[in-house]
């Protein structure tokens, strides 16, 4: 090759990478960047992105639970949940969270948009997402899917709203004190923080089947309207 | 009533532990969940100094909570992630004093004269039939308050099961359970608030504090120490709850050592312990499960599931076909997870709740084994396993045919729709006939959703010591005084709940290591 000839190949691999470069970098930004603040301690932004929307898209507003994913809390539960798990499994569930997000890449939403990050996809293109992984051939497709369902649906539930608008809100139970009671203190505590004490044990506390209509869990009663 | 904190026994917690420390005792047990619990109360009511080890801490009625995900994060190992590789299957092992009597729906069934049989034929065993078990059996019961669930707590979930069963001719009956004064509150799974599951932490190891135990939580035991033909002894080290941050060591030496770790540490531990009592090389080997699966019913009228046991029938009409029905309740969330569509359509299922409930089956699996070993690499250390099992499916279709009969008794029971939650058919079926599909076709493992608690075989019992680790008395062949008391020692499936053959079982090992000390 002579030597112009070798000029003219540099510079036509020069453009290359002067068109190439933007090109990857708006791609990097539109997969990858651009993520709000995360307002949680354990979700990322990404995480956080995707955990509101497939809550919104799990849950939307209206309908027979009148509760939003949002209005549940179901982002705030997955930082708790997160936060309540240790090493290996937090990291997993991490890598689930951040993996939906971006698996459009390989498993897109509907329409020439659908290869934008789940988080970016309009609500009738992650619904079809979610619905192409709980409906996959593959079973190990479906049990991802399945393990992704299973956390946002426990962020939905732990809403006492949501408990009380389906009747399965728990009921409200007097617990009794047992002799174990007297001996174990609380976790990480020590055991000279134990509450209960011997005459504790002669209280008297209801021991009848429950009322299925009987009053709530305090946790979960309706809240008092404000006088 | 005396007062516990002036019983001759000791209670340890993590905060009691701020250095490395020594003890001696006559027994040294490994777990306190339900086998392991009944051996310590045993040995210590034989007169005999046990320490009893468990790595979790005890849990209060103010820590249970009814979020399902929390509260498996926090009562169970790896935060109730564990997982099957091979088959991928989900299994849980609880942490805690008390192990799994902690979380589960307390139910005991005596394993079944034919299922004694199979075990005598097939592991060469001479002394456990049911003459043999029945006083354990009957010890423990009446220790536990074992007695069938009484009406007035089954609840209309329960009931439709019954009566559905009633309808085609199938046998049901209450299940028995160790709960005392159950007010059918259906949250067995995160900690029963009404005190009456008599759960290990508040029945057999206050006993064992009241005859002189020492009960002492947040140790991992993580090496077992052997001299020649004899035990001498464990070590390990103060964990932290909860999080499982390391702390100081501490060793325990003992005449004899009681491994109660349970069916996935117990052989982790002795593989860890330069292959401790593996000459038959039957440790960690033999992983066998009952794989369970469900189906959901949705009924014209409310249900009102809240309120009933949350296992309160069952049916051992199929036992002989290698499965068991049972009725099951689980935090909501669980069981809506099973509910189709997304968006508006799920919340519109999710509304149906109410008026639903869920029925399982588990199945007896022989042919389907896998093995157990410590895992390496993430996730590591400690004691987590790595567990390999392979779905047979021949089991498989066992479990395949169960699905038919429990939406075969939720139609008979009144039923307007069942969610089967097989893939590849449809999500609802509205009618018998809909259903007719899963009787043509018979679901295959890949099909169904499936999960496991009832873990068993890895360390198993066999009278010749070249194909079994543990002789009927639970002794290890290859050591005097080295036992092992949980369900890792049976050598095939119960057919039904393994926890009482369990107790049963380390009852009359405790009774015959205390006659040998």
């Amino acid at each position: 090759m002579s030597g112009g000839a070798a000029a003219d190949v540099m510079l036509r691999a020069m453009w290359l990478w002067v068109a190439l470069v933007p090109l990857a970098a708006w791609a990097v930004a539109r997969l990858f960047l651009g993520y709000p603040p995360s307002a949680f301690a354990q979700l990322s932004r990404r995480a956080a992105a995707f955990g509101a929307a497939a809550a919104a898209a799990a849950f939307p507003p209206g309908g027979a639970v009148p509760l939003s994913g949002s209005e549940a809390g179901v982002p705030g539960h997955l930082d708790r949940y997160l936060a309540a798990l240790a090493g290996r499994n937090r990291l997993l569930i991490r890598l689930l969270l951040v993996f939906f997000e971006h698996a459009t890449l390989f498993f897109p939403g509907p329409g020439a948009s659908g290869f934008r990050r789940f988080s970016k996809l309009d609500p009738a293109q992650r619904i079809a997402v979610l619905e192409s992984w709980s409906r996959s051939p593959l079973r190990a497709r479906r049990i991802v899917f399945t393990s992704l369902r299973t956390i946002l649906t426990m962020g939905y539930f732990d809403s006492p709203a949501v408990l009380r608008a389906t009747g399965l809100a728990p009921l409200a139970i007097e617990t009794p004190v047992v002799d174990a009671d007297l001996l174990y203190p609380r976790i990480g505590r020590g055991r000279d923080t134990v509450q209960c004490r011997p005459e504790d044990r002669a209280r008297t506390v209801s021991r009848a089947p429950l009322d299925p209509r009987g009053p709530l869990h305090p946790a979960f009663a309706e809240p008092e309207a404000p006088r | 009533m005396s007062d516990p904190r002036a019983w001759p026994g000791e209670l340890r917690v993590f905060a009691d532990y701020d250095r490395d420390f020594c003890e001696e005792a006559d027994v040294v047990v490994v777990g306190s969940g339900p086998c392991g619990a009944v051996a310590a109360y045993e040995l210590a009511a034989a007169g005999r100094r046990v320490a009893l080890l468990e790595e979790g801490p005890p849990f209060t009625p103010s820590e249970f909570t009814i979020d399902g995900a929390l509260s498996m994060a926090r009562t169970m190992r790896e935060g109730g992630l564990r997982f099957t590789s091979g088959y991928v299957m989900p299994t849980m092992q609880a942490i805690a004093l008390g192990g799994g009597s902690l979380v589960n729906s307390a139910i005991c069934g005596r394993c079944p004269d034919f299922r004694l049989e199979e075990w005598a034929a097939a592991a060469e065993l001479e002394r456990t039939g049911r003459k043999d078990l029945e006083p354990h059996y009957d010890a423990v019961a009446e220790f536990l308050g074992i007695a069938p669930t009484p009406d007035e707590v089954q609840g209309r979930r329960n009931l439709l099961f019954r009566d559905g069963c009633k309808a085609l001719g199938y046998s049901a009956e209450p299940t028995a359970r160790n709960a005392v004064g159950c007010r059918g509150s259906g949250e067995c799974f995160t900690g029963c608030r009404a005190r009456a599951k008599q759960s290990m932490d508040i029945s057999y190891v206050p006993g064992a504090l009241r005859l002189g135990a020492r009960v002492l939580t947040s140790l991992q035991v993580q090496q077992v120490h052997a001299t020649g033909r004899r035990a001498t002894g464990v070590s390990g080290q103060v964990v932290e709850p909860l999080s499982g941050r390391p702390g100081p060591r501490f060793r325990v030496d003992a005449k004899a050592v009681v491994l109660a770790a349970g069916v996935l540490a117990t052989p982790i531990l002795l593989q860890r312990s330069g292959d401790l009592a593996n000459s038959s090389r039957q440790v960690g080997e033999n992983l066998q499960f009952h794989p369970g699966t469900s189906v959901l019913g949705v009924f014209p009228d409310p249900v009102e599931p809240v309120f009933g046991a949350t296992q309160g029938y069952q049916s051992l009409h199929f036992l002989r076909e290698g499965f068991k029905l049972e009725t099951l309740w689980a935090p909501p969330a669980v069981l809506a997870v099973r509910m189709p569509g997304f968006g508006q359509q799920f919340k519109s299922q999710l509304r149906d709740l109410g008026h639903a409930t869920v029925w399982d089956a588990i199945a007896s699996c022989h042919r389907s084994r896998g093995r157990v070993r410590e895992r390496r690499g993430l996730g590591g250390g400690g004691l987590n396993p790595a567990m390999s099992w392979r779905f047979h499916p021949e089991d498989a279709a066992i479990l395949g045919r169960a699905v038919w009969v429990l939406c075969e008794i939720f139609f008979a029971a009144g039923a307007r729709k069942v969610v089967p939650g097989v893939a590849s058919l449809a999500d609802e079926m509205h009618s018998l006939g809909e259903a007719e599909v899963l009787r043509r076709r018979v679901p295959g493992a890949k099909d169904m959703i499936v999960a496991s608690t009832h873990v068993f075989g890895t360390t198993r019992m066999n009278g010749d010591p070249r194909r079994g680790v543990v002789d009927e008395d639970l002794r290890a062949h290859d050591l005097d005084n080295l036992y092992v008391v949980d369900t890792g020692v049976f050598p095939m499936s119960p057919a039904v709940n393994p926890m009482f053959t369990g107790m049963a079982l380390a009852r009359r090992s405790a009774q015959a290591l205390a006659a040998r000390l």
